[in-house]
This record gives structure tokens, sequence and C-alpha cells, in this order.
């Protein structure tokens, strides 16, 4: 098997081999919901991050009982799978109010509507601002430092400054092999399609940190002699948020279209920004974490957002935007109307796609996309 | 060349003469916001969970856009949502940042030259005002509020600040300074205007109710809050309401059930609280009223800001919307056990993505103590996504069901 085929089967299930040799060795792991969870908190205190998603699942049955017809999907899948037991090899969680959605599922938890393998069970909200400036920055340090004490309290570990140190070289690393693999899709023949990116990033989140590096840099090394993609009809951004299935990419990519960058949650937004190495280190990751340069669109802050996809779409010479958008998603719902806006007044096609967690409606996707293409294909 | 605004100038010519302190205050503002327009001084909006108090005494004109849009009457809002549409933002979102959007793409309203927002209570409001900002070029300041996992001074340390940086934004955007002798003058007036307001929260108590609810309203701490015109507004209606106390008036002949109603009133149907009265139905406290307020300290500028921005935690959706499910449900039981009500309904605007995520935790609690509760389906609104029939249907079967149970003695 190669190395891009062991990362991106990784993105096809819940949990993992990898996972399951951590546990075996008696690790512990902590799942975050967002790009904006410090992961090097989690790392330096021994355990490994994991991002939430609802891979497998099939109903949302359960989680409905709790979740309102209008939260989104991808929390109502998660909830559901929570409720089922899905997650028990997790042994804590923690998210932030990222949105409506999520911190009202995160209640779920917190009112014990979830089994968990014991109790009392870590589980931590981290109060993120919603802007970026110097107040808001310093609360960010705060609330960086109450979360590495929060951990350091519940399981009784000492996260100390110099394996945080260690912990943003390692995922620091981790960022620039992934940037690497993005620089390679600048190619006039990418050597891998969007669907396999969103497969590795998947991976980064679903596995030791420094595992995924040594395969990166194996993957780069046998994608760097592979041919590219020149058969594609139109070069295409995927923004948007909560997207982690290969499926929904792959179905673009079968239709001609070839996602040659992103801003996905599950994206570049999870890995673009490194953090200066030779600061304070809870203050560095607070800086990065709040001011990264592709925010998501629950910041106050869509001036910069908006610039950086439209800088981001001339970068990699991009054809078209598409913009996924989970049903029920406010914060998408504007900026996929704010993108489709500022992308046509520069020339740039641009195709809202509404979508709910579970491949649906693909025969519509497929005519929508389908039409897309023809318009603006090469 | 038509004027702008003809509906709120309208509404201005009507309103201004009138004798009621309630009536005469909207007036004040709606004539404040026309001549600000007219005379090119600067409109700020503040959206409609934030109260005005920092605005006034900086002598700028307030302007809440949800209250200008439901002001005519809610269905005035149709083609503006439209538009909203137009542009690609999804139906499911909250009218309130819908409306504004589109209001601003048909230029019904009046455009800011700043806005102050603050992060409660929901996704709407931050998505929505930051596309007013693109469509208006006004500088947009965030008043950023803690999540409160932690409920101590540091969080309340960058909430004040928070404030004291909207003041700053609002005098550098205005070229205006904030006199402090003046903000004084209007926490003090506005301390009065929330002495008044508990007053009459109390006698909202009273079984049978005197007077139908809900007692608040958000009219006067959107638009003029800290003047004496808001504070004569309110001080009228508690007069009349201790009047009806006085000579034994109830809200109806028979109150046979107590209702408190969680969340907004349905904004399109203002006859549904009446309708549901004629079935001996009424309200005893909605979201407008679930708050207690300390009285601002105002002997120093410090102490003041604080008050402000400590009493702004509290005001209707901010208190609820600005943390976890934990504060809409403690509130909402609390109000059922202290309004001695027999049930409660939520009004679940479809919007409204952080209430309708408490709802399944709540009912669970009321069905542990007995409490009938029920949510239903609206738009908040637009009357065109469920109906004034369904509304009525869903919510008269509830009663029903509640009065029979009464009557079994349950």
């Amino acid at each position: 098997m190669t190395a891009l085929e062991e990362l991106t089967k990784l993105a096809d299930t819940l949990t993992n081999p990898y996972i399951e040799r951590w546990k075996e060795k008696g690790g512990k792991v902590i799942g975050y919901y967002c790009c904006y969870c410090p992961e090097e908190i989690i790392h330096a205190a021994g355990m490994l991050p994991y991002r939430m998603r609802a891979t497998g699942s099939t109903s949302s049955e359960l989680g409905d009982v709790y979740a309102s017809s209008t939260t989104c999907t991808f929390c109502r899948h998660c909830l559901d799978q929570a409720m089922r037991g899905e997650y028990k090899f997790l042994d804590g969680l923690t998210t932030l109010h990222g949105c409506d959605h999520i911190s009202r599922t995160f209640d779920a938890w917190r009112y014990g509507k979830v089994p968990t393998p014991y109790s009392p069970f870590y589980l931590r909200l981290l109060d993120i601002p919603f802007k970026i400036e110097a107040l808001s920055l310093e609360w960010m340090r705060v609330q960086v430092d109450r979360f590495k004490r929060s951990l350091e309290e519940h399981f009784q570990v000492k996260i100390t400054d110099e394996a945080l140190r260690q912990s943003i070289k390692t995922y620091n690393e981790k960022r620039r092999l992934l940037k690497s693999l993005y620089e390679l899709r600048k190619k006039e023949a990418p050597p891998i399609t969007g669907a396999e990116a969103l497969g590795i990033v998947i991976a980064s989140t679903s596995m030791p940190v420094e595992e995924f590096n040594e395969q990166l840099k194996k993957m780069l090394d046998e994608v760097n002699g592979r041919d590219g993609f020149s058969d594609y009809s139109a070069r295409l951004l995927l923004a948007g948020g909560e997207l982690d299935d290969r499926a929904y990419i792959e179905l673009i990519e079968e239709l001609g279209g070839l996602v040659v960058t992103d801003a996905l949650c599950v994206g570049l937004r999870q890995f673009w920004d490194l953090v200066d190495e030779d600061s304070e280190p809870i203050a560095a990751l607070a800086k990065r974490y709040l001011e990264r340069s592709i925010s998501c669109p629950r910041m106050v802050d869509y001036q910069r957002r908006l610039k950086f996809i439209s800088d981001l779409a001339k970068e990699f010479k991009v054809d078209g935007i598409i913009v996924q958008r989970l049903k029920m998603c406010d914060n998408w719902g504007c900026d996929s109307a704010l993108i489709q806006r500022r992308s046509r007044k520069e020339g740039t096609p641009c195709l809202i796609l509404e979508r709910e967690y579970l491949m649906s409606a693909v025969g519509q996707m497929r005519t929508r996309v389908q039409a897309f293409l023809e318009t603006i294909g090469r | 060349m038509t004027e702008k605004y003809q509906l709120h100038r309208g509404a201005y010519e009507l309103l201004k003469g009138a004798e009621d302190p309630t009536m005469k205050n909207i007036a004040q503002w709606l004539g404040g916001v026309l001549s600000a327009v007219d005379e090119g001084k600067p409109v700020v909006y503040n959206q409609f969970t934030f109260w005005c108090d920092t605005m006034v005494p900086m002598g700028l004109q307030p302007l809440a856009p949800e209250l200008w849009g439901l002001l005519p009457g809610a269905a005035t809002s149709f083609p503006a949502l439209d538009a909203a549409h137009d542009l690609g933002i999804p139906s499911e979102m909250c009218w309130a940042g819908r409306y504004v959007i589109g209001a601003t793409l048909l230029d019904q309203l009046p455009p800011p030259s700043m806005m102050a927002l603050p992060s409660y209570p929901c996704d709407n409001c931050k998505a929505a005002y930051q596309v007013i900002a693109e469509l208006t070029g006004a500088p947009l300041y965030l008043v950023d509020c803690p999540y409160w996992v932690e409920d101590d001074e540091e969080s309340m340390d960058y909430w004040v600040n928070q404030y004291k940086g909207l003041i700053s934004f609002m005098e550098e955007h205005s070229g205006k300074k904030l006199d402090y002798d003046r903000l004084k003058e209007v926490a003090e007036e506005s301390n009065r205007y929330i002495e008044y307001w508990l007053e009459g929260k109390e006698l909202m108590r009273l079984k049978p109710l005197p007077q139908n609810g809900p007692w608040g309203s958000p009219a006067e701490i959107l638009t003029t809050f800290g003047s004496p015109s808001a504070t004569a507004a309110i001080k009228a209606r508690l007069d009349a309401l201790k009047a009806r106390v006085a000579n034994g008036e109830t809200a109806v002949p028979e109150e046979k059930v107590r209702v408190v109603w969680n969340y907004l009133p349905v904004l399109w149907s203002p006859a549904l609280f009446n309708w549901m009265a004629e079935m001996g139905a009424v309200i005893a406290l909605a979201i407008y009223d679930w708050t207690s307020f300390e009285p601002i300290d105002t002997s120093t500028p410090e102490s003041t800001i604080r008050g402000m921005a400590k009493r702004a935690l509290h005001g209707y959706m901010a208190r609820q919307g600005r943390g976890s499910s934990d504060i809409i449900i403690e509130d909402t039981l609390n109000a059922f056990e202290e309004y001695q009500a027999d049930c409660i309904i939520v009004n679940g605007a479809f919007g409204c993505k952080w209430l309708r995520g408490s709802y399944g935790y709540l009912s669970d609690l009321c069905r542990e103590r007995g409490i009938p509760v029920m949510m239903f389906d609206a738009d908040i609104g637009d009357s065109r996504v469920v109906s004034d029939e369904e509304v009525k249907a869903r919510v008269g079967e509830f009663l029903e069901t509640v009065m029979e149970r009464k009557k079994g003695g349950a």
C-alpha cells in the first residue's frame, strides 16, 4: 500500500489502527471540534488530539431527540454517534462556541445525555473571542492558558513549556509538509486530486502527528514522481465549512473539475499558519489560532477572509469557486453570499452548493456542478 | 423627487401629536432618525438586543434597524426578505438578519454611519451584520461578549473593556467626545426607568393577572433609553397597571391558564395574545422580563460604564443567548415557579438555532417535573412560512390540553 493510500483511507472510518494502537498503549484521546482548538496543548499533555466527525453515520435519529430540526446535520450526526457510543475511544472532548449548533449539541454532553466510558469525563468549552484586536488576543491567551490548566488538573499531568515548545515544532512541521503538498497543487498538472488532499488533511487530525509527518514525507516523495492530472476542465477552489467526506469532492472531480485548493475547515484552514517558535508558547499559540490568515465565518473579520480567498484563487490560478455550505449554517449562509458577490465582481465564477452532512440529492448536485463546469470550463 | 422612508415619515406625522407617552417616545425616536438623515448627522445602528444607553449621552442617533422594519408591520418586510434571498441569503436564517440585509439592498433603511453589534445572541446577527457592513461600507464594532465558562471578574473585565472600546470607536467615527456628566445623567435616568420596569414586573405576579403580558418592551431601551421621554413612557404604563390593580381589574374575566412565554412574541401576529386571552390564557411573563437589574453606580465614570456593561448582560436575549443552555432553562423553570404558571410555550422561531437547540433539554426537565411545555414552529417575522391558522391550531390545541388537565386536577 502506498503512503497516499495509507493516509487517505483513514478518512473513511471513524477510528483507525493508529488510534487503536495508541489506546492499547494506554494513551488518551481528546476529541475537539473546530480548528480554533489548539491541538498542541493536548499533544503536550501526552494525549492524542482527534478532530470530531461523524464518518459512518447513517442516521441522526438519536441525535434528533435533543438537536432541533434547525440544527445542522453535522452536529446532529455527531450527537447521534455520541449517543450510540461510537466515540468510546475518547477520554475527553473540547469545543468552542464555534456556532450555535455546536454549542447546543455540546450541552448534550454536559447534561449527561451522552454515555461516556467513565465519569467525570473531561469536557471543556473554550471561550474564543469573535474578533481580532489587542484585547481579544489577550483574552485568547487567557483561554489557551485555562485550557492547559484544565487538562492538567483533570488528568493530573504537567504540561511544561518545554513540552509545549516541542509540540509547536512538531505541529509546525506538519503544517509545513501540508503546505508543501498544497504547493504541488499549484502546478498545471497537480499530482493529487482534491479528494485525496481532503483525505490527507483528515488523516492529519486522526492519528499521532509524528507518524503522520513520517507518512506524509513518504507520500510527498511518491506523488512527486507521479504524473499529474491534466485532463480537467476547470481548476477549482472549494470553500465552505465542515466537509469530511471525500466522496463529495470525488463527485465534482468525476465531472471534470479539479479542486486545486480550498478554504475548508478540514482543509487549508486547519494548517495554513505557523506558530511562532521563539515566543512564549501560550502567547504564541493564542496569536496563531486567533489571528490566522483565513478565519472561520464565526469571526467578525469578513474583509480579511474575503481577501484571503480572493488571493488564494489567484495564487492557485482557479477558473471558479464552489462554496459548499451545510443547510442551516447561518455563518456560511452569509459568507457564501459575500464570497459569491466578491468573486463575481472580480470576474471569478462562483457556485454555492447547499448540502447535508450525508451525501444526498446527488443528481441535483451533479446537474448543477456539470452546468457550472460547462460555463467556466477550458 | 419622492422622499425616502415614506412609511416611517407617515408614522412620525401620525404619532408626533400623540398624548400617550409611549407613542410620543416612539415619535421622538423616529423624528430623531429622520432629522439625522435629512441633516446628514451620524446614525448608529444598534442591533436589536443592544441597548442605546452609550449612544444617547454622546448625542448620537441610535437606529435599531430591526425595529425600523417592524414599525410599519412585519408584512411590509416581505420585499426586503425577497431581496436578501436574491442575494443568496438562505431563507432559514432569522428574519431579523434577512430583513436588514434586504432593506439595505432596497434602500429602505437610513444608511448607518457606524454599527454596534454584540456577539450575542446568535450566529445570525454576526453573519448578517458582516453582510451589511460590506454592502454599506459602514464601520462595524463588535462588542465581544464572553461565553461565561467561568463567571469571574476576568470575564467581566473583558466585557467592560469591550464597552470602553465601543465608546472610543464611536468617538473616532463621529468626531464627538463622550461627556461624562451627560453619561451620568443618562445612567441615572435609566436607573429610574429600570426601577419602574421592575415594579411592574412584580405586579405581574398577581393572580389573577391584572393585565396581559408581556410587561416589558424593547421599544424604549433600543431607541431613547436614559432620556426623560423613555422614563415617562414606562412610568405611564406602570401607573396604568397600578390603577388596574387598585381597581381590581384583571386581564381576562376568567383566568384559565397562565403561560410563561419563552421567547419573543410572534412579531407578525400581534393579535395572537388577544386570541389566547379570549380562550382565558394569559401571558404572565415573556422573555423581555426575564431579567434582574442592579442600579448603575454612577459615582465615577468607570463605575458607570461598568454598570452599563453589566446591566446589558441581563437584557432580553443577551442574558439567554450569551452562553450555554443553562440560563434559558433556569430562567424558564424559575419563571414557571415564581409566576405560578400552568404551562410553558416556546415560540420556536426557525432562525433561532440557539433557542431551538435548548428545547430538548428543557422539555426533559419539564417532563420530569410534570410541567406542560410545547414548542411551535414559526418564522419570527414572516407569516408566509407558517400561517396564523397553523400557529393558532397548535397553540390552541395545547392550551385546551392544559385546561383539561387542570380541570382533572392533574
